[in-house]
């Protein structure tokens, strides 16, 4: 009987020291009481124009841990709160989709007024995100968008062809014209990746320019450190002719940077990477000769005053909407067709980190 | 029957009401209550039609629990049910979209984790030195691996005939409908755990392998069975899940295996074989969905939650140990 008592005694304690945790934890979020005061107002007045103060708006990135997201919801953050509104930011527990239909169920819960996610899947989120429609809340996508019928529109970081010609022509420049090249992607379901690796692959198809250009592999490092390193070892490995790897992705960028710079390997490297990372590696003698990036604290800003362009209901979404974009560099941004149906606005074009100006960019992101 | 530990399994029947209340069941059930209470008192979202909404995601989990409690009582542990999970959605999401007609979809996904289930557990009755835990290991990157090949290079592929599945997510009140099969499902499991010979064959293979076996219980047959109905229920699992996600992907149901260990562990089974039972389970997994859904309303750090669900297991595990330590330093405070 006694051991029973102690279990009791346990389960107290146990829950003693849930609350705890709770009220440490709380503080990383914004106050929750205020959030549920919104709801109520919302359903009330929905469709009227709102006072964009009272409002909570939720930012779903794709994982914790990774800079550049961090530095997407610090953006989007600082441009909410100037506002005066609230903002919450949520990180899904895993990059994966299911993990952010956690979270996303949650937000609907919470009664927020408009979700921003950077979708883990293209598809996987629509049944959550249609009901986050139906209860009234706006949706748009950032950095990673989902399909047409489960957004109200995407914040496009740049566009997707105009990547796909960049980093070709860089592939080019660099390899000379011609030799053996390979991708290091992030996860094979990530719906950008894909996309950008697709418009590459319709560049390099539509000109005969790239004829003597062989791509021999992509691999995927699944945006963790990791298993990036050992693609890359692997893509090194398998091809002792390869001239260059183009890695899309900041942490593959990085990882694979190391492997080069670590043996000491003739292969160049090339694609998206976050300047503070790729500090040590930029150089004409080094691994890394340039690489493009969009500044993701500006993508972070434009996806929180189109979030609060729909709130307010300024824009609905749809092509030829504009709104004001606060100091942003393209301000007013249109609304325009994207190519799966939906609606997109581009935040402009990729910007090239070269050994003139990484030392600058290093210690902005 | 193996009841020293701290956490008494109620085969033994001859149970005063009192006893009933503090035993580990009882303390799950007003741990239950506490949460539900903690919930309330942390967020006016944490109604009944919130967590019942946020509910099927974790409702598709709960289905291999049931299997995943034989096992663990048999000695045994199955960690490929998540990559069943992901192969027999997959191959529904392709039944599904060459236009087969939504009942021979069901049929699929259930065949498919039917098929991974009678696979490992063939394997482990034919090649009995082989240990549970590095059989299902491979089997668990086999399953993934062609449910990854099949996919392709995007990695994804979505149940475009959606129309199908929304009577899969239709609420019957403020319930999913999900909620009843998981209902349903606990009864059976739990009768046939708990009144049944099936039953005590279970407890009594996971006590003493060797002496089950000299007493005349087939008990490869047996486990064949038991892991060929874990793969039965990931596709359960996997048919629910599709109701949530439309979709599959790689990463579906990575991980499902260990959350559903845990609900097993925090229920009072061990892994040890031959103790514990499944109403402990099953409240246990209530407790930790409602946790969650309640610590997520607050916009807690998912990562922290992730570290109060490990500590709760930790302190779970540690009790009877810990209980058993004081009995008997109380024993010799006596003796002296």
């Amino acid at each position: 009987m006694k051991k029973r008592i102690v279990a009791l005694l346990m389960c107290t304690a146990m829950v003693t020291s849930m609350i705890v945790g709770c009220g440490s934890g709380s503080s990383d979020s914004s106050s929750d009481a205020s959030s549920s005061d919104d709801s109520a107002a919302t359903t009330e007045d929905s469709g009227e124009a709102k006072d964009i103060s009272d409002c909570t708006f939720a930012i779903v990135p794709k994982s914790a841990g990774n800079p550049f997201n961090e530095a997407e919801a610090k953006g989007f953050q600082e441009a909410i709160e100037a506002a005066g509104a609230e903002c919450i930011v949520s990180y899904p527990e895993q990059a994966t989709a299911d993990a952010q239909i956690t979270v996303l169920q949650s937000l609907i819960s919470q009664g927020v007024d408009s979700i921003s996610v950077a979708a883990n899947d293209e598809n996987a989120l629509q049944a959550t995100l249609q009901q986050a429609m139906d209860a009234g809340i706006k949706v748009s996508c950032f950095d990673s968008k989902t399909n047409a019928d489960s957004r109200q529109v995407f914040v496009n970081q740049a566009d997707t062809e105009l990547i796909g010609q960049t980093l070709m022509d860089a592939v080019y420049d660099i390899t000379g014209g011609e030799g053996q090249w390979a991708i290091l992607s992030a996860t094979s379901q990530a719906a950008n990746q894909n996309a950008w690796i697709e418009a590459m692959q319709n560049v390099m198809e539509g000109d005969e320019k790239y004829a003597n250009l062989e791509l021999v592999d992509i691999v995927y490092g699944d945006d963790e450190p990791q298993p990036s390193t050992e693609q890359t070892q692997a893509l090194l490995q398998n091809y002792p002719d390869l001239k260059l790897i183009c890695a899309p992705t900041t942490v593959g960028i990085n990882a694979a940077a190391k492997v080069l710079q670590d043996q000491n390997s003739d292969v160049k490297i090339t694609g998206l990477g976050m300047p503070s990372e790729m500090e040590a590696y930029v150089g004409e003698d080094n691994v890394c000769p340039y690489f493009y990036l969009w500044n993701p604290i500006d993508l972070g800003e434009l996806a929180a005053y189109t979030a609060m362009a729909l709130v307010s209901g300024d824009i609905t979404g749809a092509a030829g909407d504009t709104f004001d974009a606060g100091d942003m560099e393209n301000s007013p941004y249109t609304v325009v067709d994207a190519s799966d149906g939906g609606t997109e606005i581009i935040l402009g074009e990729p910007f090239e980190f070269n050994p003139d100006n990484i030392a600058e960019w290093a210690d902005v992101f | 029957m193996a009841g020293k530990s701290g956490r008494e399994i109620s085969i033994t029947s001859n149970k005063s009401a009192l006893s009933r209340v503090l035993s580990w069941e009882g303390a799950l059930v007003l741990i239950f209550i506490a949460v539900n209470i903690l919930g309330v008192i942390l967020s006016e979202n944490y109604t009944a039609a919130n967590v019942l909404r946020q509910m099927p995601r974790y409702l598709a989990e709960i289905f291999i629990l049931f299997p995943m409690g034989y096992i663990l009582i048999l000695a045994d542990i199955d960690i490929s049910v998540g990559s069943i999970v992901c192969l027999s959605a997959t191959m529904a999401c392709f039944a599904g979209n060459a236009g087969l007609p939504f009942p021979v979809v069901i049929l699929v996904c259930l065949l498919v984790g039917l098929i991974c289930g009678a696979i490992n557990g063939a394997i482990l009755a034919k090649f009995t030195e082989l240990p549970s835990m590095i059989v299902t290991l491979a089997t668990q990157i086999i399953f993934r691996g062609i449910a990854e090949m099949s996919m392709g290079s995007g990695g994804t592929v979505s149940y475009t005939n959606s129309a199908d599945l929304i009577p899969l997510t239709t609420m019957v009140g403020p319930f999913p409908i999900s909620f009843f099969g998981v209902v349903i499902a606990a009864v059976i499991f739990i009768v046939v755990l708990s009144k049944t010979t099936f039953g005590r064959k279970l407890y009594a293979i996971g006590s003493n392998k060797t002496a089950a076996y000299y007493a005349g219980i087939k008990v490869e047959k047996i486990r064949f069975i038991v892991f060929s109905l874990a793969g039965l229920m990931s596709g359960f699992c996997a048919l629910v899940l599709l109701s949530v996600l439309f979709s599959a992907n790689t990463t579906t149901g990575q991980g499902f295996e260990m959350e559903v260990i845990a609900m097993a562990v925090f229920g009072g089974i061990a892994t040890t074989g031959g103790k514990g039972n499944l109403v402990g389970g099953f409240i246990a997994a209530f407790i930790i969905v409602c946790l969650r859904v309640a610590l997520g309303l607050i916009n807690m750090n998912t990562q922290l939650i992730l570290v109060i669900i490990g500590l709760m297991l930790i302190i779970a595990v540690l009790m009877p140990g810990i209980s058993q330590r004081i009995k008997t330093m109380k024993k010799m405070a006596k003796q002296s």
